[in-house]
């Protein structure tokens, strides 16, 4: 690709992020949480923003070798403290119902190496600092994009050119978030037509539970009585619409997190801040999480689910077909936002109040009592294979067939 | 340089910074920032990583990096809506107050485009420049006010080296100015930060001297400058190394070759001629002079400039008084360099310089706890500007006036007349 040619790519996918990602309001201001090194594309959006109306596009950047850094060489002592200054923009965006822009180019290797113990405590700092914000989280549009950055680029593409690399990661993003179609608006209009087709079948249907089998995998999950199935487009309070992650393939729930039983074999590595667990499984009863094992990263994948009382228990299950375009390439993103639309995965932690009718509008102790799960944490990984079936199990015991041999098993 | 070279270098500057500039002390945490383009251009991050690493080694508690891209201020000037520029999100100013207050340390990293704003509409600059002024002066008050523990050191930016070495290929132009940082700045020395304990005494020295005579007045005469200067009571000379009200010594600038004070805002009769050009809000004033009577200027001339001399002056009434003097002799290294460097940090240790507008609270003995008016009232200048220019030459010499009228030689020919 020509280095005019990237430009003009790179110019689509911000458009594609600021219409179909944020569907962003004449007027609104846009807060946006990014790496240094996704300065180009940002400087795209700002200018495709403006374009648009925006009022103010306000950038809170962040660099991670600074990060690796204070791990590296700060006191343990001062994990627990985070600058306050951050809690309160992030409140402000959304009590002024600001839309939000998260760029997630991670280096899957930042903290290899670091002492898990120091990790979950910087982790578990951060989360409980945060948590307050999760009130807001249907307030205002945001959406979640990647850019290809060097350390990202290296480890999909590795025994090449950090170049070369960047240059294949980049061809493969805007391949999946449509950006090299000839008009790439209307294809993601398209695209969720087709997604919102497969979420109304499924939540028509209120399923009382899945049952998911593959090798190593035996799982039954129980969903709540008044589950809502989503995918693609989501809806806010501040009256905005908008595609909440780019790329996605996938439609999802929640379960309830007190009926999960039986053990779940990972099908793909799973991303901890960087510290990867491969080849992991977990054993559920009643909900919760009684035993795990991983090849690699078991402390880590421990002290995750220790983080809080609920950490061992899921908040999301999602469907996505084996042939999905991001399947379809062959290889790990080591990136969620990548491989959880390439693969059937559930996540740890907390469940989104949109997946239950009325999520929204209750306290926590009804959503709790509906069966939604709320901790500190939220955390996909991915379950899907060629070799996964999973069924429906309706209220009166009977089985219908939903994804046989990791393909949909019903049309729409 | 090779690359190791200059890794190496920059990790010794980062040394030195952490060491003698900021004194970071254990406990401590350190915010990094540049005011002008809203955070420090991502340009730098080579050194910013440095520079953490180092504080930590130091006992840091938490090193916060407010990043700014200088291109986003541009896209805004270019795209934003006109309506919009009093837009100003706070979070960030809110930041630096929350860890002045804390007594935490403050580094600025300069060296961002100096052309940045360069051909937008000047009326939208203007607005961003008004409304962030307006809301950074309370960082500004805590720093001129010696709040705590702070620093300002430069690096060399791409757009900055073009602008310092025009004839030279962008790659050419950075090395050759970090090497003129890495020298001006001692770090090119076996040991910076020992080299750095050793000026910092010979230049307390030079403040000493100055301090003891009293001086009621200086007396400047050279090429196109007669100039009376009045000093006030109480008046302190400044050198290199400050003494901040969270208890930390600590040295402002990285390079500083000056002494410094305030003069008396009332008090300023005759003629200077400037000797460097001035770049002032993105404008270039050459060749000018300036002529004062009882402290105030009367009258600008400029063969290039004018208007925007003109301008800086009627800014506020402060900007029509003198709000610091500076002493550097014309050997100064960085003036040996012999060239521009279009960055006050630099160009002002390669001369005598004198400033418009705002004196600083610590050049005047109880400034600090001095509101605006008492602070007037004792001669102290206060204003929303503080500009320096340079005076200094070869040719100039500068006389000290005692109270009785007689008076001594401070510099000749351009250098000190002093012996230590």
């Amino acid at each position: 690709m020509s280095e005019q040619e990237f430009d003009r790519m790179l110019a689509k996918y911000a458009d594609v992020v600021v219409k179909v990602g944020l569907n962003l309001r004449k007027g609104q201001k846009l807060s946006i949480r990014a790496i240094i090194d996704d300065a180009p594309f940002i400087r795209k959006v700002a200018e495709s923003a403006y374009k648009a109306g925006a009022q103010y596009v306000d950038i809170l950047w962040s660099d991670e070798n600074i990060i690796r850094t204070r791990f590296e060489h700060a006191d343990p002592e001062t994990f627990s403290e985070i600058p306050n200054w951050l809690f309160t923009r992030y409140e402000e965006h959304y009590q002024n119902g600001d839309a939000e822009l998260a760029v997630y180019s991670s280096d899957p290797d930042l903290l290899a190496g670091i002492d898990p113990e120091l990790i979950a405590k910087e982790r578990k700092a951060r989360a409980q600092k945060f948590e307050p914000l999760r009130k807001y989280e249907n307030v205002s549009n945001w959406c979640v994009v990647a850019t290809a950055s060097p350390a990202w680029a290296r480890k999909v593409f590795p025994g090449i050119s950090i170049k070369e690399a960047q240059s294949k990661l980049w061809e493969a993003i805007f391949n999946s978030c449509r950006i090299d179609l000839p008009d790439p608006v209307q294809a993601w209009q398209d695209h969720t037509d087709t997604l919102k087709k497969y979420k109304n079948y499924l939540s028509e249907k209120h399923y009382s539970s899945l049952h998911y089998t593959a090798p190593g995998t035996d799982l039954t999950v129980g969903l709540p009585e008044k589950h809502i199935w989503q995918g693609a487009e989501a809806s806010f309070k501040n009256g905005i619409t908008c595609t909440v992650n780019i790329p996605t393939e996938e439609v999802f729930t929640l379960p309830h997190k007190d009926q999960v039983n039986g053990t779940v074999m990972a099908t793909r590595p799973l991303n901890l801040s960087g510290a990867l667990i491969e080849d992991f499984s977990i054993t559920f009863e009643n909900g919760r999480a009684i035993k795990v094992t991983a090849q690699k990263g078991e402390e880590d994948l421990r002290k995750l689910i220790e983080t809080d009382d609920t950490a061992c228990q899921l908040g999301e299950i999602a469907l996505v077909p084996n042939s999905s375009p991001i399947s379809q390439r062959g290889h790990l993103f080591y990136n969620t936002l990548f491989d959880e639309n390439a693969s059937c995965h559930i996540a740890l932690g907390n469940a989104y109040r949109d997946t239950i009718v009325g999520g929204e509008d209750m306290t926590n102790e009804e959503f709790q009592e509906s069966g939604g799960n709320k901790s500190l944490i939220h955390v996909d990984f991915m379950i899907g294979s060629v070799e996964m079936n999973i069924d429906g199990i309706k209220a009166d015991g009977s089985h219908e067939p939903i994804m046989r041999k990791g393909e949909w098993a019903f049309k729409v | 340089m090779t690359d190791k070279t200059h890794q190496e270098m920059l990790q010794k500057y980062a040394e030195a910074i952490v060491k003698v500039g900021l004194n970071i002390r254990t406990g401590q945490r350190l915010i990094i920032t540049l005011m002008a383009t809203r955070g420090v251009p991502h340009q730098f991050a080579p050194l910013v990583r440095e520079v953490a690493k180092a504080a930590y080694g130091m006992g840091a508690k938490y090193v916060e990096v407010l990043w700014g891209d200088e291109e986003m201020l541009r896209l805004r000037a270019q795209y934003a809506p006109k309506d919009s520029f009093d837009e100003y999100p706070t979070h960030t100013i809110d930041a630096i107050m929350n860890m002045i207050n804390n007594g935490d340390a403050l580094l600025s990293i300069s060296g961002a485009n100096p052309d940045l704003l360069g051909g937008l509409d000047p009326e939208v600059v203007g607005m961003m420049q008004t409304r962030h002024l307006n809301i950074a002066s309370k960082i500004s008050e805590q720093v001129t006010t010696n709040a705590i523990n702070w620093c300002v050191v430069a690096a060399a930016g791409e757009e900055w080296a073009k602008k310092v070495f025009p004839d030279l290929s962008v790659e050419k132009a950075q090395e050759k100015l970090w090497k003129a940082i890495f020298e001006t700045t001692r770090i090119d020395q076996p040991d910076p930060v020992d080299a750095w304990k050793k000026h910092i005494e010979s230049m307390k020295e030079r403040a000493r001297y100055l301090q003891s005579k009293k001086f009621t007045a200086l007396h400047y005469v050279g090429s196109g400058t007669d100039f009376t200067l009045g000093l006030p009571d109480g008046h302190r000379w400044i050198s290199a190394q400050s003494m901040a009200q969270n208890g930390v010594a600590f040295t402002a600038n990285m390079p500083t070759e000056e002494v410094f004070t305030l003069p008396d805002r009332n008090r300023a009769d005759g003629v200077v001629t400037s000797t460097f050009p001035l770049s002032y809000g993105g404008t270039l004033i050459e060749d000018f002079q300036i002529t004062f009577k009882n402290g105030r200027i009367v009258k600008v001339n400029a063969k290039k400039g004018e208007a925007a001399l003109q301008k800086l002056v009627d800014t506020d009434e402060g900007s029509r008084h003198l709000g610091e003097v500076a002493l550097v002799p014309a050997s100064s290294p960085i003036a040996q360099r012999g060239h521009l460097f279009y960055n006050t940090l630099f160009d002002e240790n390669a001369s005598c310089h004198i400033a418009i507008g705002r004196a600083y609270r610590f050049t005047l003995t109880g400034g600090e706890e001095l509101n605006d008016e008492e602070f007037i009232s004792a001669g102290g200048n206060v204003s929303l500007n503080h500009v320096d220019f340079m005076i200094g030459s070869p040719k100039m010499d500068i006389d000290g006036v005692h109270t009785d009228g007689t008076s001594e030689p401070v510099m000749r020919q351009g250098e000190w007349a002093i012996k230590l």
